[in-house]
């Protein structure tokens, strides 16, 4: 599991690791039921504070990303990934019509559009 | 507790070949009387390692290791009953190969002596500033050396019957009161310095 | 949470200074950093842990035990690392040890023997004739050898260079690995703070000002800087201390939401770093 932290970004550091924690496991990178490392762990290998991978974990846990057993670690929870991407899904088609939308406003036509989307998308 | 006393030991291990040699000098010297050159032996280890003691530094390491302040004095204590003894043996043996007479007499004298000096010190090295203890504990000792003599011997001439008691009472009596004010006066200055060291702020 | 050290209404007076009412607990598993000015009551504090002075008034506990009853107890499950030297001078780190490890029922040879050959410790030459570094790396291996369970330090990264420091935080690290383990540690450097502390304590005067997680001071605390015009009594409310410069102010607040409620978007809102904190909860520049 890799985790790039930077120490100057708005975002708190216990965000960057819950976000890319998730991104880990809906990408399949981390598989249900592996075994993520202890927070006292992570927290060495980062070197960040105890209390800042403790309330990663929290959150994690409270989304339903992870749970944990006392004693034997942290482990990536049943993901019901149907559901997630579906959710994904209709976000990313409420953030197309806004696109849409504006392309109208200033007369930017569909091929003009795909265009654009498709070098956004290589990049 | 051993461990505490071990410590001395320790620190002082350098200096004790220097004790030793001093103590032969004066020896050989042959001048000094026996009970002087006892008492000398007795009482410059127990000096030293109060000298050490007093360091502020050695008080916050020794009360941050598990010891009770009770248990820091009475190895002070106990430890300096130690040293006094091995001095007098070392000296009785130095005295013994170099062929100086001396008297268990002598011993009793030095030791007692030790005993008083050293019930005095310990207290008062406890309350005077740290460096300080040192350098007045031989203004006093040169002082004392100077100034004993002459009021005992002054004392034993004016007050013939108090000297009188004391040399007509049978002798086994007379040692054993000696040691046993000595225990109480060495008794009451340990109690007396555990008071103090109490209240110490380190 | 369990408490490894209470501190309940704990005064402490001296001739011109003293430590007031302080209310202190320190969370077991957690490392935590203790700030405060020069001579703003670090030292008194962490004397007071140590039973090395006695409260006035209030009572310390640690592991839940008493110094006047518990003293042994409590000092074998305690490693302590000050400032300055406080082991014999004259003497190597091997009689050094000779005369602490007795001292405590669970030393451990072979730990002390690792940290020596990890730190690179001579151990046959004179402790008054170490560096700074090396004289805190003795003493963090005679701290760390009897499987302590809190460890207290008092400025024990001042006077160190920063790759040394750097080194020093990541062998504390690897002992918070063991969630039973307490670091408290008092220290003017606050980045070391900003990256292995849990909690910060923060003494001013004699008076503990906060006592909070990271989390917390990072997200009440912020600096605002604006226009002086924007300041009046109202206003002013919102902050723990402003500093009115010619050319703007900048202030303290220790209430995030409601500077954005009052200000909005006509001020800046920046992460106040602890040492943003201290400068302002010290009074800033007007009693400097």
């Amino acid at each position: 599991m890799q985790i790039i932290i930077s120490n100057n970004s708005k975002e708190p550091i216990y965000e960057q690791i819950t976000n890319q924690i998730k991104s880990s496991i809906l990408s399949g990178e981390l598989p249900e039921g592996a075994a993520i490392p202890s927070m006292r762990k992570l927290a060495q290998d980062l070197q960040i504070s105890v209390i800042t991978t403790k309330r990663a974990y929290e959150e994690l846990e409270k989304a339903g990303f992870i749970y944990s057993i006392v004693g034997k670690g942290s482990f990536v929870a049943e993901q019901d990934l149907e559901f997630i991407k579906e959710k994904k899904l209709k976000v990313i088609e409420e953030q197309l019509s806004a696109v849409i939308m504006n392309s109208r406003e200033i007369g930017l036509s569909l091929d003009d559009l795909q265009q654009l989307l498709n070098i956004l998308y290589e990049e | 507790m051993f461990n505490l006393i071990r410590r001395d030991f320790i620190i002082q291990k350098r200096q004790l070949v220097m004790y030793v040699l001093l103590i032969l000098f004066f020896v050989l010297l042959g001048r000094q009387d026996p009970a002087f050159i006892f008492l000398l032996a007795s009482i410059i280890i127990p000096v030293n390692t109060i000298a050490y003691d007093e360091k502020p530094e050695t008080n916050i390491l020794m009360n941050s290791l598990p010891y009770t302040r009770n248990e820091i004095i009475a190895s002070r204590f106990l430890g300096t009953i130690v040293f006094i003894i091995l001095a007098t043996g070392v000296t009785s043996v130095l005295m013994y190969v170099f062929n100086r007479p001396f008297t268990t007499t002598d011993i009793a004298i030095s030791s007692s002596l030790a005993l008083f000096l050293l019930s005095l010190y310990l207290p008062m090295s406890y309350i005077i500033k740290p460096g300080y203890s040192a350098p007045t504990a031989l203004i006093s000792f040169l002082v004392l050396a100077g100034i004993v003599p002459p009021i005992v011997s002054y004392l034993g001439e004016r007050l013939t019957s108090v000297t009188d008691f004391l040399l007509n009472l049978p002798v086994p009596i007379f040692y054993t009161s000696a040691l046993l004010l000595g225990i109480v006066f060495y008794g009451t200055s340990w109690g007396v310095t555990t008071f103090i060291y109490r209240r110490k702020a380190f | 949470m369990e408490n490894v050290v209470e501190f309940n209404n704990v005064t402490k007076r001296f001739k011109d200074f003293s430590v007031k009412n302080i209310d202190l607990q320190i969370q077991r598993g957690f490392v935590h950093g203790f700030i405060g000015a020069n001579g703003a009551g670090k030292s008194t504090t962490i004397k007071m842990m140590m039973n090395l002075l006695q409260p006035d008034a209030g009572e310390v506990k640690v592991f839940g035990m008493d110094y006047k009853t518990h003293e042994k107890a409590i000092k074998e499950r305690i490693g302590f690392v000050y400032d300055a030297n406080v082991f014999f001078e004259n003497l190597n780190l091997k009689d050094i040890k000779r005369i602490v490890a007795p001292a405590y029922k669970h030393w451990d040879n072979t730990l002390f023997t690792q940290y020596v050959e990890q730190f690179e410790l001579p151990l046959n030459k004179s402790i008054k004739n170490f560096s700074k570094g090396m004289q805190m790396k003795a003493s963090l291996a005679i701290a760390l050898s009897h499987h302590a369970e809190l460890i207290i330090m008092d400025e024990p990264t001042a006077g160190l260079d920063p790759i040394f420091r750097r080194e020093l935080l990541g062998v504390l690290q690897e002992l918070m690995l063991d969630g039973n383990r307490t670091i408290f540690f008092s220290t003017h450097i606050t980045t070391d703070l900003n990256r292995i502390a849990d909690y910060i304590a923060f003494i001013n005067r004699g008076q503990l000002v906060f006592n909070d997680s990271i989390h917390d001071i990072t997200e009440n605390y912020a600096l605002v800087k604006g226009r002086t015009e924007f300041l009046d009594r109202d206003t002013e409310k919102a902050f723990v201390h402003i500093n009115r410069l010619s050319t703007g102010f900048e202030a303290l607040t220790e209430n995030v939401s409601s500077v954005k409620r009052t200000f909005g978007d006509s001020v800046v809102v920046e992460h106040a770093t602890l040492e943003d904190i201290m400068f302002h909860l010290k009074g800033g520049l007007q009693h400097v």
